[in-house]
């Protein structure tokens, strides 16, 4: 039985690559294949070949060294936190019927097939082994940092390895003993709320216990320095509560985290009896499977019918629920207001699901009562400048990556109406003005975050008034004038990735589909560098007359006046660019027809 | 009310359509025939403007559909073979969503014996994940006839209906033309076309083999036996083989 699975694996396996590599012939993954590739050479092995020729031989001292354990110490805490949030978060929505990630075929053949339960679920289990291992493999390279600590990168490898699939065999764990909870009982929610306490309860004993100890051994803001790190981790270790209540993660960690051969072995002893324990806990909970793997298994073949109808990926796994519009819709007006009203009722039922807001919710409350001790450390007039510093740079950060990535995100527009391209063609609606009404829900998203941001950079830059120019007025001026353009700056990057659909959409449809693949992953970045440089091409001009305008006014009108008059010119720049954008755009969505491109 | 000139559609090298011309009045419904790949659903996409011709000329209640596609398309209805629905509209916000595109003052009026007649009037405020085929396929039925439009093209317009459905639908047809609508309709099942259109084009590869009046295309292919049935025409014509 175990020849015959093995046969189909290694035999799928070999027609995948198969068919990979003749699906290299179409020009659209060949290109993806070579962008991918030259990046992995480029950002990955290039580098990975200079730090593999790095003999292992212990910690190296030095800025390094300092630096690559500050990335390792980060990298188990970050992960812990989001290991614990998705472990509750399983605890708190299970599917409606917990199983295994079965395909359909494999339901199909395997199910009514002379096989013993176990054998289907150490079937399934191991299968799920060849990703682990490619994706502990493919981190391994990618990040470099921990290199610096003296381990031969291989063992990075077998650390993340341990890390997945722990993490794998939990969640699997998870699911079957809530299956089983609800065999036995109708009082499952009882016991899973009891999970989730406990495992709140867990956190908050963690983060009390770590910060009471790390608070008292390091200035907060000298962790970078090394030393501090080694100071703080070497009091944590001491302290009598900590290192016991952090152990089952210090075990999963420990071979990632380790920092020399000897080090490494010592710590995967305990890791792998964690994983044997865990092993043992999924195969003989003896829950009933198999509707659950059913019930998953319709629902990915669902999506992923829905992407090859050119459908987007539905967030979350519930059913839309009917909801009240944004606002009333009149009968009779300008049809662009009936486009925002649709997509903004289905933005909202993606986004904003209570479910979503529970968690949410749930997060901020935890963290301000669990990180209280942290948030009150000093109140000192020098951390006032230095709140305010990090303000600009997280309001920074957002705002670029709200434009960046935010069109690639935000998309209840024409992309996600594709599988409705004919209907909306038969609208008695000028090509443009389907467009623009069809970009004004994403639109309306992204202003609302580069508004925020605005508004948090305004009042956060300068507290102490060193600036004499930048008066509170000249401040609210500026940010006005950045608020009034930020639409204008969405609308034409939202543009852009839906004339890339129309333009492209035999590209833009294997992209979105959810196969993996290293051309996939090309393809994307593709996608990326093109909505970058548009970007670039876009807004320079925009930027540089409204510079230039804004020099020249300066001496007459002083700061907020040429701020004004700079953002005159720039609006007037952004709304010509977004009108002979949205008339092609309009004028390409109808002559666009998907079946003659995929022909 | 529709008129088709020389309407040819390509795709790089492959001809889905080629030199078509017809006409279809008020009260006429025209049936389009023809074997899987004849070019019938490419054809409707082309005279709803979905998808524009490669030559030729489409003229949809006076307005021509190339140089005015929207005063066109505010005379014309078309109903896909597939329904194609948006997933966060209920069945009302449906039918509120289409009057604002084409206008539709007081659609509430309209829209309620229009529920009632589709039987969808309990089915209002849900979502159409929560509606059977068949009642999407009302639904885009209602979105359709909201605007009263003058012109209708159905592409397979039974598939996916009940025997009551079927029933309903062509009743549906036969009365919005007889009220004055063109009607162009694509159908496999040949005893509905012979039921309900009063006309029938018959295409093979892209190119019209035959068109008329029921009565004038089964004499042509009649060869003088009387009574020939609409797929005996149809297999005579299309010489028995694909597209």
């Amino acid at each position: 039985m175990a020849g015959a699975l093995l046969y189909y694996r290694l035999t799928s396996l070999g027609n995948l690559v198969a068919y990979r590599l003749r699906r290299l012939r179409q020009p659209k993954y060949l290109f993806g294949t070579l962008v991918a590739v030259a990046y992995f050479y480029y950002f990955v092995f290039r580098r990975v070949g200079v730090a593999w020729a790095v003999a292992p031989g212990g910690m190296r001292p030095g800025t390094a060294a300092a630096s690559s354990l500050f990335a390792v110490t980060v990298t188990c805490a970050a992960l812990s936190i989001l290991a614990l949030i998705r472990i509750a978060f399983a605890w708190a929505f299970p599917p409606d019927t917990p199983g295994f990630r079965f395909s359909e075929a494999e339901i199909g053949f395997l199910f009514p097939a002379p096989i013993p339960r176990r054998m289907l679920i150490h079937y399934r289990l191991l299968s799920n082994q060849a990703a682990i291992l490619f994706t502990s493999v493919l981190i391994a390279l990618v990040f470099t940092r921990g290199g610096s600590l003296g381990v031969h990168r291989a063992y990075r490898a077998v650390g993340w390895w341990v890390i997945l699939s722990l993490f794998d065999l939990h969640l699997n764990g998870t699911r079957m003993t809530i299956a089983r909870l609800r065999e036995r009982s109708s009082h499952d929610l009882l016991w899973r709320l009891a999970a989730v306490a406990a495992i709140v309860l867990y956190a908050t004993a963690c983060f009390w216990s770590a910060f009471g100890v790390a608070g008292a051994a390091a200035e907060l803001g000298n962790y970078f320095s090394g030393h501090a790190l080694d100071d703080a981790v070497t009091a944590l270790l001491a302290s009598p509560v900590f290192p016991w209540l952090s152990l089952p993660f210090r075990i999963a960690f420990g071979p990632y985290a380790a920092t020399s051969a000897g080090g490494f072995f010592l710590a995967l002893a305990p890791a792998l009896l964690l994983l044997g324990i865990h092993y043992y806990w999924v195969l003989n909970t003896e829950a009933k499977f198999e509707e659950g793997s059913i019930a998953m298994a319709e629902k990915r073949a669902a999506a992923k019918a829905a992407a090859a109808r050119g459908e987007g990926p539905k967030l979350g796994t519930a059913r839309p629920k009917a909801l009240s519009g944004p606002f009333p819709l009149a009968p009779v007006g300008p049809p662009e207001i009936a486009f925002l009203w649709k997509n903004l009722l289905s933005m909202r039922s993606v986004l904003f699901s209570r479910r979503a807001l529970f968690i949410v919710l749930g997060l901020v409350t935890w963290v301000g009562v669990a990180l209280r001790p942290l948030l009150a450390v000093r109140t000192n007039p020098a951390d006032g400048q230095a709140v305010g510093a990090m303000v600009l740079i997280f309001s920074g950060i957002v705002a670029l990556y709200t434009l960046l990535l935010g069109p690639q995100l935000a998309r209840q527009d024409l992309r996600g109406d594709l599988a409705n391209a004919d209907l909306l063609k038969t609208y008695p609606i000028a090509g443009w003005r389907l467009a623009l009404g069809e970009l004004l829900a994403p639109t309306l998203l992204l202003s609302l975050v580069l508004w925020f941001t605005i508004a948090a950079a305004a009042a956060a830059f300068d507290p102490a008034g060193r600036f004499e120019a930048v008066t509170p007025a000249v401040r609210a001026t500026i940010a006005a004038c950045l608020a009034l353009a930020a639409p204008l700056v969405c609308l034409i990057q939202l543009i852009v990735p839906n004339t890339i659909m129309v333009l492209f959409p035999g590209w833009y449809q294997a992209a979105r589909s959810r196969t993996a693949g290293v051309e996939m992953f090309g393809q994307r970045i593709i996608f990326g560098l093109a909505q970058f440089l548009f970007a670039l091409v876009v807004l320079l001009p925009a930027a540089g007359w409204a510079g230039v305008v804004a020099v020249c006014s300066y001496p007459l009108v002083g700061v907020a006046g040429a701020a004004l008059t700079g953002s005159l010119m720039a609006g007037f720049i952004l709304v010509a660019e977004a009108a002979v954008g949205l008339w092609w755009l309009g004028e390409r969505f109808g002559h666009f027809d998907l079946s003659g491109e995929l022909r | 009310m529709i008129e088709v000139q020389a309407l040819a559609k390509s795709y790089g090298s492959f001809t889905a359509v080629r030199e078509l011309t017809f006409s279809v009045r008020p009260g006429e419904v025209l049936g389009l025939v023809g074997p899987n790949g004849a070019g019938k659903t490419t054809t409707l996409r082309c005279l709803a403007g979905i998808i524009p011709m490669t030559a030729g000329s489409v003229r949809v209640d006076g307005h021509d559909l190339a140089a005015e596609p929207v005063a066109a398309k505010r005379a014309l209805a078309f109903f896909p073979d597939e329904p194609r629905l948006f997933d966060y509209l209920t069945v009302r916000q449906h039918l509120n969503f289409v009057a604002r595109i084409y206008g539709v003052a007081g659609y509430e009026a309209l829209a309620t014996p229009l529920l009632e007649e589709l039987e969808l009037a309990d089915k209002a405020d849900v979502l159409p994940g929560e509606l059977s085929r068949g009642m999407k396929q009302k639904l885009v039925i209602a979105c359709g006839l909201l605007h009263s439009p003058r012109v209708m093209f159905f592409d397979e317009p039974l598939t996916g209906l009940d025997p009551l459905g079927i029933r309903r639908m062509k009743d549906s047809i036969v009365r919005r033309a007889q009220a004055g609508a063109a009607i162009v309709l694509s159908s496999h099942l040949l005893h509905l076309l012979e039921e309900v259109c009063t006309h029938v084009l018959i295409l093979k590869k892209g190119e019209k083999v035959a068109g008329g009046t029921l009565a004038d295309v089964a004499a042509q292919f009649s060869n003088g036996e009387p009574n020939v049935s609409l797929e005996e025409v149809f297999i005579r014509a299309t010489g028995g083989t694909e597209g």
